[in-house]
């Protein structure tokens, strides 16, 4: 096997990474790494961002936050609705005064500020990117 | 409606946000900012009678194209004192029953949430007398041009002034949900021409038990209504100049129609997976005169496929009582409408309704008093938003 040879093997090999991360990677559902909270399923993930019951395991009020960034294909795992759907799906507890929607964050690095800060704080990141001082209560895949 | 225009359209090219939660207008994001509206056009092919959206609208859109009946503005100022306590107070302008669009104020209340499973209410609510009643004028909220005439429409009151307290508990996976409120209120409905009955809600009071897994939620409710009811226009008039009598016209009028009590059941179920969207419901209202009931239901149906949502309804209501008169509806409807959501807080609708009218009662207004009933093609185009 020649340079040439190598090299072609190697970048074909990264390119079907690069290509491959997107559609394997996960969404991580996370919160503080001190929080208690080992697991969560998937119906309480719905229950505490949809507002239909916010408590936590641990017995605490929980705080979703949502991520802009990744809020499409979150909700597109959680519960294979688009943004619109689920905007329709606030409209109408919000103005019926019955619920609020998880607060809105923009940038990663500030919902990892808050999970980080907040031990009631639930929030998701690309599979890929969860940090050590995150832990991961449930896998959704895409 | 000239009025509204231009302030619609700004609200609208302001709508630079593309989340559904209130914008902040203070740094510590306390005092929140939001609203909803809708801008719709009817077309209707009866010559006969008006269509109306509900029971409060004076008026009905005639033959051809009309805009008055679904045209609406909402907006919501809520103020969070701390995470368990905040206030909402919300208005609305619409056409309702002074005949204009004068914006009101829908809700205006305190709320307490000590836990996720206890939450108390009290001020001005919406009145939650069966599901997605108290958001019915929140037009992007659901696929319809509106919430289907036949159950919706029905309806006699929008808010109570009062208090609810809700309980929440976890079953596994499942959830369990208790209402329970209790109020005043006061509303005006137009019953059959140039009549109107004057609701003034002594007590008003009810609850409903919801239970919810996977994609349903399934609600049971029950919900009392006793008021004094006063009735005006030339009818009342002409009832009170019969001479001799000396006839009460409230008196008269109310053993006839026996809206001094009405007590509400109703059942409804909501199946949401994904793109599938299922709604049932059904409703008895019983009135306290000679055994008045009024039933009304429907099932809708909704698929979305990427931005569209195709949906088909079936709605019926049917009055009766041991003393018919021509104020009893029959009346059924087969819509077939579409949704689709330009960005994702717009939406646009087109929808089609063949009414199979055979008793108007008081869901049409009439020019013709001699129009008993008939089948009506309606089509309706919207634009809801949110913002």
């Amino acid at each position: 096997m020649n340079r040439v040879q190598r090299l072609l093997i190697a970048s074909t090999f990264s390119a079907t990474l690069v290509v491959a991360v997107p559609v394997s990677a996960d969404i991580a559902v996370v919160v503080n790494a001190g929080s208690g909270i080992d697991r969560l399923t998937q119906s309480d993930v719905v229950n505490i961002f949809m507002g239909r019951y916010r408590k936590l395991p641990t017995g605490n009020v929980a705080l979703p936050v949502d991520s802009t960034t990744l809020k499409a294909r979150f909700y597109r795992a959680l519960v294979n609705k688009n943004l619109a759907e689920i905007n329709s799906y606030w409209a109408r507890l919000v103005f019926s005064g019955e619920a609020s929607p998880p607060q809105q964050i923009a940038t990663i690095d500030d919902v990892h500020q808050l999970v980080t800060q907040n031990m009631n704080a639930l929030s998701y990141v690309d599979g890929a990117q969860v940090s050590d001082d995150m832990h991961v209560v449930l896998m959704l895949s895409e | 409606m000239r009025r509204l225009l231009p302030v619609c359209l700004g609200l609208m090219l302001s709508v630079t946000s593309v989340v559904a939660e209130a914008r902040p207008l203070t740094d510590d994001g306390r005092l929140t900012f939001s609203g909803f509206g809708t801008l719709g056009l009817v077309h209707s092919n009866q010559g006969d009678a008006g269509f109306i959206r509900d029971i409060s609208q004076p008026k009905g859109a005639d033959k051809g194209w009309s805009a008055r009946n679904d045209w609406l503005l909402g907006a919501q100022v809520g103020y969070r004192f701390t995470d368990e306590l905040d206030a909402v107070v919300q208005g609305i302008s619409r056409y309702g029953q002074d005949g204009n669009y004068r914006p009101e104020v829908s809700w205006a209340f305190l709320r307490y949430r000590p836990d996720p499973s206890v939450q108390l209410r009290v001020g001005r609510l919406g009145w939650d007398v069966y599901q997605l009643a108290d958001s019915r004028y929140v037009g992007y909220a659901y696929p319809w041009a509106r919430p289907p005439v036949d159950h919706f429409g029905i309806l006699q009151l929008t808010h109570i002034d009062g208090g609810d307290v809700t309980f929440k508990q976890p079953v596994g996976s499942d959830l369990l949900l208790l209402k329970l409120y209790a109020g005043r209120s006061s509303s005006k409905i137009y019953l059959i021409d140039d009549l109107s009955a004057d609701f003034d809600v002594d007590s008003v009071y009810g609850g409903h038990v919801d239970y919810e897994t996977g994609p349903w939620r399934f609600r049971t409710s029950y919900t009392e209504v006793h008021s004094d009811v006063g009735f005006s226009g030339s009818v009342a008039d002409q009832i009170e100049q019969i001479p001799f009598l000396a006839l009460d016209a409230d008196t008269v009028l109310g053993d006839i129609f026996g809206f001094d009590r009405i007590r509400l059941f109703s059942l409804g179920t909501l199946y949401d997976r994904g793109p599938l969207q299922v709604q049932v419901m059904w409703n008895r209202s019983q009135t306290s005169r000679h055994e008045g009931q009024i039933d009304s239901g429907f099932v809708s149906v909704g698929y979305r496929i990427d931005r569209v949502t195709p949906y088909v309804v079936a709605s019926r209501v049917e009055t009766s009582s041991t003393n018919p008169d021509n104020s009893d509806i029959d009346q059924r409807t087969w819509s077939l409408g579409a949704r689709y959501d330009v960005t994702t807080n717009m939406a646009l609708k087109a929808q089609f309704d063949r009414i199979d009218t055979r008793s108007p009662g008081f869901l049409w207004r009439q020019d013709d008093s001699d129009w008993n009933g008939g089948w009506s093609s309606v089509f309706s185009l919207g634009l809801d938003f949110i913002f």
